[in-house]
């Protein structure tokens, strides 16, 4: 008994530990972004700030992060819901019926994973010109899915193959076709892959800057990271105050449905253990 | 293959079934040739040319990989890109599994820890960038004067004056970062494992620890294989952390390839960054597979 | 039901088909971001002044990267900020030599500055005039009884009284992490040099022309390994601030503003944070030239046009195009622009107060005393000014010594063509 309330103490002030060191960023924003310019940051007490609440106000007017956060999560949205879907049904098909085809996919896919992204933007760029998919949010969706689904397949599949066989029987027994199998059967038992999957690349994407620079460009379209960086100056440093600001109503939403979904997220993490 | 398990409804059927899961792949395979594979294929034609971004681009066939050897800038990119990443994805796993294990059991505020851990990855690497840079400045930075005002004093001294220590903060910055993601894998993986195992092995007699190895680690091996894979990745391929702290100095000492690729596009040598990113990838692939081989699942 | 739908699609088939026959989308590129706001102001007054064109700002924060790609790819905008030699020479933008309009309200500099080497033609507009030199505290130098130097040695002087009498102020402050303002140091000390020496057109001349004999960058005595060595001897004497490769503008503005750095180089757009940051600074703040550092030379200053419009060459909307910058170029406007930018107009009609009095005028002070030189837009499309800040900072940490430094330089020079 001793022994285990020993451990049990070490493990909670670990995480403790871990947890105050994640937390400070996020103090630090705070504090930024309460503070007025001309505050200098290092005389008086440093951790209280002068409590500016104008920046707030002044950094939605100037960086239209309302739009922003509404582009960043359609984006978001449709890139998470293509590619669960076609990555799911990816896996379920090349971890169920390893033909050579789908083994070439696989392999296509988990080595294209390997290619920095730079390569592709110029040719990629005037593709979706053709396309006319510039500048609108479901071009940055395709963008956006392409490189998010290599993943998905990879976890996907990696997951579906530690499925025992005795979930497909049954589904053929119940007198469910291919894609009725996938969907009825299999898919709800892939939470945990679906859960990881949003988790890892659903923020990826919410955060997305690199291809935003290129595919999307009013101010209307642009999304969360673009807004930020109209605080950030050619020649000299970011309006702190105002950045912080703007990034602190970007993260609140996000922190919210993350808090809410969470229990959605603990099952979807916790389901899939098939009891033997 | 499939089982041999009964089918209901006669064999015509199962064959059928058959032939359209096996085609499921499909759409995935022509969304990502389509936006993938078919501009990949035009951006490697590049490599083998001086293209400059705008002009004429005249063929020199594989001088663009010679001159990359040569180059001394280019060798010392290669030596700190593999260092981060050694560090990095070695780092990430013990973090991330060492993460996972603590939050394994259920107590108090187990969701909100849980939440906590994982907010570093939610933010923009851009800010995150900068927000590091705010915290560890040498000798202006936030940390060095809360410790300060707390009554201690933050001997942290400069680390950006000589490599080893600026390597090894740079690889600490993206470890804290980006340990949440990792343990998000691993608690999958946990809980994946059915605890009548661990039950039963307890039951044997196994210690905690060969009850670690002989069954947990086992069987945690697709989400190994995950974190390992997608880790070697995104630190082979690392910009955002490095760019933010150090911009890749002073000078060029901290440099990636990832940022040497990006510099030499946009100083418009654009065919030759093209022929980088292909030895880029050389580099990535070698490790992936070494790793996806040494953590092959039993199917 | 059908019917309704047919009308339906019909009707939304007429609308788009009218309202794309109706507009002339004319799109603006531009990386500034400090004007953003009274641009897009100006833009709607501009839209709403002229139904049928419909003017659009896209801003990049990276401008001169994506304009790369935009050009790669053969999307080009109609008008944009953005300028480069390499551009010009592959016949991206519009001949504006002949909009006499514009050049006969514009200081006569201007068509010089804007006039492109190779062809002797203007292909970009310039609005307003920039200028970069040393941004010293006036009340310390008035503590200490100094002035403004116009010799290195001078320089050196100041800057050891400073710190022999206040040894907690920073004599000159340098934010090294940022590799654009080492770049910037480059370009108007050792550059500053050949400017002045060669004349202006003649050094543009050398530079494009990677002419070594001119440039002479190598040379052990030359103005690269001389600027060097003093920037070494500053390091070692601690003259600048001890940690010049990790601080960055704000920690500048910051020591500034708080009287803990004496002076400190960058250009006008640095003026609006320092005002922010501690609007008491306003008539604290001094403007000096950069010294003479070499044999024979004369104290120079940044006078570089800013603010550029250039227009596509392969634009279909070259008259809407025309009649926006026609307007954005009023006189009024024009005025809100450089009180906005913070930056004297090189229109000739345009009285705008950009900063504070006494400021402007010692501004005015040193363009008529010192060698105004410009930017080095003739840098190699390789090498670019954050290279070369990259150079310096290897420098500063000890990778080089000055010789080796000028070595360097040359050699990354040449490899940049």
């Amino acid at each position: 008994m001793k022994e285990i309330w020993f451990f049990k103490t070490v493990r909670i002030l670990l995480l403790m530990l871990i947890c105050a060191m994640c937390i400070i960023p996020f103090y630090v924003l705070l504090v930024l972004s309460l503070n007025a310019p001309s505050r200098v940051f290092y005389e008086g007490n440093m951790f209280i700030p002068t409590f500016a609440w104008g920046n707030y106000a002044d950094a939605w007017a100037k960086s239209k992060i309302g739009t922003a956060m509404i582009n960043s999560a359609v984006i978001t949205f449709g890139t998470l819901a293509l590619t669960i879907l076609f990555g799911g049904m990816a896996g379920y098909a090349i971890a169920r019926r390893n033909t050579p085809m789908n083994k070439a996919i696989f392999s296509l896919l988990i080595g294209c994973m390997m290619i920095p992204g730079i390569i592709n933007t110029v040719p990629l760029y005037t593709l979706m010109r053709q396309l006319g998919a510039i500048n609108t949010l479901w071009g940055m969706v395709l963008v956006c899915s392409t490189l998010c689904l290599p993943s998905a397949v990879f976890i996907y599949t990696t997951f579906v193959r530690s499925l025992p066989r005795e979930l497909d029987e049954a589904a053929e027994v119940d007198g469910c076709t291919g894609f009725k199998a996938f969907w009825r059967i299999i898919f709800p038992v892939l939470k945990p892959a679906t859960a990881s999957f949003v988790i890892l690349n659903g923020f990826g994407v919410w955060n997305n800057y690199a291809q935003a620079v290129f595919f999307l460009q009013s101010r209307e379209k642009q999304n969360i990271p673009q807004a930020l960086s109209v605080f950030f100056q050619q020649f000299g440093g970011a309006k702190w105050h105002l950045m912080s600001a703007t990034a602190v109503i970007a993260i609140v939403p996000v922190v919210v449905i993350f808090l809410v979904f969470q229990r959605q997220f603990i099952e979807g993490l916790t389901d899939g253990a098939v009891k033997g | 293959m499939q089982s041999k398990g009964w089918v209901a409804n006669g064999a015509r059927h199962k064959r059928h079934r058959r032939e359209y899961t096996q085609y499921m792949s499909l759409p995935a395979l022509l969304l990502f040739c389509a936006f993938f594979v078919y501009p990949l294929i035009r951006g490697v034609g590049m490599s083998l040319t001086d293209w400059d971004g705008m002009g004429e681009a005249t063929f020199i066939g594989l001088n663009n990989f010679a001159r990359f050897f040569q180059d001394a800038r280019a060798m010392g990119d290669i030596k700190t890109t593999l260092i981060f990443a050694a560090g990095s994805a070695i780092l990430l796993n013990l973090v991330g599994l060492m993460y996972a294990l603590l939050m394994e059991k259920p107590f108090h505020g187990r969701s909100a820890t849980r939440v906590i851990i994982y907010l570093p990855a939610i933010i923009s690497p851009l800010i995150m960038g900068y927000i590091w840079y705010f915290l560890l400045q040498p000798g202006r930075g936030f940390l060095y004067h809360a410790m300060e005002q707390l009554g201690t004093s933050f001997q942290l001294g400069n680390w950006m004056s000589d490599y080893p220590t600026t390597m090894t903060v740079l690889i600490l910055v993206n470890v804290w970062q980006y340990a949440g993601m990792t343990m998000i894998i691993y608690l999958a993986g946990l809980q994946n494992i059915s605890s009548d195992l661990r039950e039963a092995a307890m039951i044997d007699g196994a210690s905690t620890w060969q009850r670690f190895t002989r069954v947990t680690l086992p069987l945690l091996m697709p989400a190994i294989r995950i974190n390992i894979v997608t880790n070697i990745i995104g630190s082979l391929s690392v910009f955002d952390v490095i760019m933010s702290l150090t911009e890749g100095g002073p000078g060029y000492a901290t440099e990636s390839l990832s940022i040497y690729i990006m510099r030499m596009c946009y100083g418009s040598r654009t065919g030759y960054s093209t022929a980088v990113a292909m030895i880029l990838f050389m580099i990535i692939l070698i490790p992936v597979l070494i790793s996806m081989r040494l953590t092959r699942a039993k199917d | 039901m059908k019917k309704v739908l047919a009308l339906l699609l019909a009707l939304t088939l007429c609308l788009s088909v009218l309202t794309a026959v109706a507009d002339t989308k004319v799109s603006f590129f531009t990386g500034k971001i400090e004007t953003i706001d009274l641009l897009n102001g100006i833009i709607d007054e501009f839209n709403a002044a002229n139904p049928g064109i419909v003017v659009e700002q896209e801003y990049q924060n990276d401008a001169s990267s994506v304009i790369k790609v935009k050009f790669a790819s053969g999307e080009v905008p109609d008008v944009m900020t953005t300028y480069e030699q390499e551009f010009v020479d592959q016949g991206k933008y519009l001949d504006l030599s002949d909009m006499s309009d514009w050049w006969s309200r514009l200081v006569p500099s201007m068509k010089d500055s804007c006039t492109d080497l190779k062809t002797g033609k203007q292909f970009r507009v310039c609005t307003n005039m920039t200028m970069a030199g040393f941004f010293y505290n006036k009340e310390i130098y008035a503590k200490l009884g100094l002035t403004p130097a116009t010799t290195w040695d001078e320089f050196v002087a100041n800057l050891t009284t400073i710190k022999q009498q206040m040894p907690d102020v920073t004599p000159w402050f340098i934010f090294g992490k940022e590799a654009w303002h080492l770049g910037h140091l480059i370009e108007f000390i050792p550059h500053g040099y050949l400017k002045q020496t060669l004349g202006a057109l003649e050094c543009k001349k050398a530079m494009l022309n990677n002419d070594s004999a001119k440039l002479n960058f190598g040379a052990a005595d030359g103005a690269m390994a001389v600027f060097a060595q003093n920037l070494l001897d500053l390091q070692k004497n601690g003259l600048i601030n001890e940690d010049v490769l990790t601080a960055t503008s704000d920690n500048c503005v910051e020591a500034f503003v708080t009287g803990k750095a004496a002076m400190f180089s960058n250009g006008m757009w640095a003026l609006s944070g320092l005002l922010e940051a501690n609007p008491d600074m306003a008539d604290k703040i001094g403007f000096a030239p950069y010294p003479a550092y070499m044999p024979n030379s004369k104290p120079v200053v940044l006078c570089a046009e800013d603010s550029g419009y250039s227009i596509s060459a392969t634009s279909s909307n070259v008259d809407a195009a025309k009649a926006f910058l026609n307007y954005l170029f009023n006189a009024d406007n024009q005025k809100k622009y450089s009180e906005a930018l913070g930056s004297p107009s090189a229109f000739t009609d345009v009285d705008a107060n950009w900063a504070p009095a006494a400021f402007a005028a010692e501004v005015k002070n040193v363009l008529n005393t010192a060698v105004n030189i410009g930017f080095t837009n003739e840098k190699p499309a390789g090498f670019s000014g954050d290279d070369a800040g990259r150079l310096v900072q290897d420098l500063l940490a000890g990778t080089y010594d000055a010789q080796g430094f000028a070595k360097a330089y040359e050699k990354a020079w040449n490899e940049g063509f």
